[in-house]
């Protein structure tokens, strides 16, 4: 403990510690200084409850019951973006992670350049990278299935390269006494030991992907969002009401779904 | 034993051999997939045209015009001074909620309940339709942008938070409740100082994560430098376009490092 910070608070000599004053002190200034560019004003947020309050009075009218239909085939069409922009994420970040990870790259030069590229790949957000794929290969669910495919890759790739870097050595070890190959001790014995891993990684990115896919129609690259924005725009609540519900309803029943999973791997399954 | 004794031995069945589901899975796998492509309408001829077609068309973003770089670097700034001020709300927010929220710190179930499901909410509201819904409330500007990053990711926070805080070794939760800390004593001295280095971890990934999203939050309105992006690309000034995304993937990478080093000296 002599090298490493002390966080904890109570410390020996019962005051706070230094960093954590120092660190709060600069969050302090570094928000006082940034309030007038964010326009923080209390007395307007104040004097805005009165809307958002009528505002989600607005909010609760009868649905618009007819229109369903359609609000069922563009949330379907947002969860088959998200499926498959994850599906073709997770074939093509498989050999990039196995490149990026320490222990299976081929050469450190390898190594190096392919965590460059997944870190540029995942910089910028989706909806960026739609706005790019709509401006080239025009409207509909193929741009926003391409920048979703294109940022998870970044994700992915790193927390798969990430998860082979902590597989036990003594396995990798074993296999390779056997006398296999290079591809050989990657796929029998590093591949299987990060599979858990990998699995909780695809759930957390599917979760992420489908929030992502629901505000991709923003730029008219497929799913919900146009229709999010467009009753925004037109102030039909009736509709934003169902939209913004099923929204919700999805990305919950998802995320409890893989919740479970993730704890169902993390803890074990032995029957 | 001798050669007699192993031949009366009866052989014992041999167990059943394992049956692989694996081609099945992917088979089904692989017919979904299709299935999907086949109802989206992609075409593969479209792609293939314009995977040909986006050679030339990104060399279109060749030239990165930065005769107005100060104007960038000032929206960047805004996007920046956002994401901040996100963060600081989202931290207070789950810094109140996430002790209801962890099982074994939460004075009653029915709070437990109530804060777990506060935190699925806000969660489960994408920050550009929370933006959308205080961007109408508020006018425009970056401050409803800055409350729609903080509503969503205090959600994540919490979660993250409460999850660290059931993970406490029992044994420093029975120390102090044996002194008998009530449930505010509880969470400032047991509670947050255990998990302190993970959740500054957290913090500093959600940081990162809300400057990120502060890039685009401006395409509804929401203040910084994502509007100026959504402009120049309607207007097809690709110059400009290349400049605004080099200024965002140049912040972003610097944040990424920044963090990165931080997460590196806490660890």
């Amino acid at each position: 403990m002599t090298t490493a910070l002390i966080w904890r608070w109570p410390t020996p000599n019962g005051l706070p510690p230094l960093p954590l004053v120092g660190g709060v002190l600069a969050l302090l200034a570094g928000l006082w200084l940034t309030a007038p560019i964010v326009e923080v004003d209390f007395v307007r947020l104040i004097g805005s409850l009165g809307r958002m309050v009528t505002f989600a009075g607005q909010m609760f009218v009868t649905p618009d019951w007819e229109y369903v239909p359609q609000l069922l085939a563009k949330m379907l069409e947002t969860i088959e973006m998200t499926v498959l922009g994850t599906a073709v994420a997770i074939v093509v970040s498989l050999p990039l992670g196995i490149l990026a990870a320490g222990n299976a790259t081929p050469h450190p030069v390898v190594y190096r350049v392919t965590r460059d590229l997944l870190s540029l790949m995942r910089a910028l957000p989706e909806l960026v990278w739609a706005l790019v794929f709509v401006s080239a290969v025009g409207l509909g669910p193929l741009p926003g299935v391409m920048a979703l495919a294109f940022v998870t890759v970044g994700f992915m790739g790193k927390f798969f390269a990430e998860s082979i870097e902590v597989v036990d050595h003594k396995a990798v070890e074993g296999v390779r006494a056997h006398g296999a190959g290079w591809l050989q001790v990657r796929l029998f014995a590093m591949l299987p030991q990060a599979l858990p891993d990998f699995v909780g990684t695809v759930m957390y990115i599917l979760d992420h992907n489908l929030r992502a896919a629901a505000i991709l129609g923003l730029v008219g690259a497929g799913g919900i969002g146009y229709d999010l924005v467009m009753s925004m725009r037109l102030f039909q609540y009736d509709r934003l009401l169902l939209i913004a519900l099923s929204i919700y309803l999805v990305v919950t029943v998802l995320d409890r779904a893989s919740d479970r999973l993730r704890s169902r791997i993390i803890h074990g399954r032995r029957t | 034993m001798n050669v007699h004794d192993l031949k009366s031995a009866r052989p014992q069945p041999l167990p059943p051999k394992p049956r692989n589901p694996m081609p099945v899975w992917v088979a089904a796998t692989l017919a979904m997939l299709w299935l999907i492509v086949w109802d989206l309408e992609i075409s593969f001829e479209t792609l293939a045209y314009g995977v040909a077609d986006m050679a030339e068309y990104f060399s279109r973003y060749g030239q990165p015009d930065f005769t107005d770089l100060s104007r960038y670097l000032s929206l960047m700034g805004v996007t920046l001074a956002t994401a901040l001020w996100g963060t600081v709300f989202a931290l207070l927010v789950a810094f109140f909620l996430a002790p209801l929220a962890a099982r074994n710190f939460a004075p009653n179930a029915v709070t437990y309940r109530i804060a777990r499901e506060i935190l699925n909410f806000m969660r489960a509201m994408p920050d550009l339709l929370l933006a959308l819904i205080f961007v109408a409330a508020l006018g425009l500007g970056p401050l409803p942008g800055a409350l729609a990053l903080g509503v969503h990711t205090a959600g994540f926070l919490g979660k993250f938070f409460a999850e660290s805080l059931e993970r406490v070794d029992k044994g420093v939760c029975e120390g102090v409740a044996s002194t008998g800390a009530n449930f505010p004593q509880m969470v400032m001295y047991a509670g947050w100082p255990s998990i302190m280095r993970e959740a500054l971890g957290y913090v500093l990934y959600i940081l990162d994560r809300n400057v990120r999203m502060a890039s685009v939050l401006g395409l509804v309105g929401a203040g910084g430098i994502g509007l100026a992006l959504h402009d120049t690309l309607r207007l097809f000034d690709y110059g400009q376009s290349a400049a605004l995304i080099l200024v965002i993937l140049a912040t972003i990478l610097m944040i990424d490092y920044a963090s990165a080093w931080l997460r590196g000296r806490l660890g």
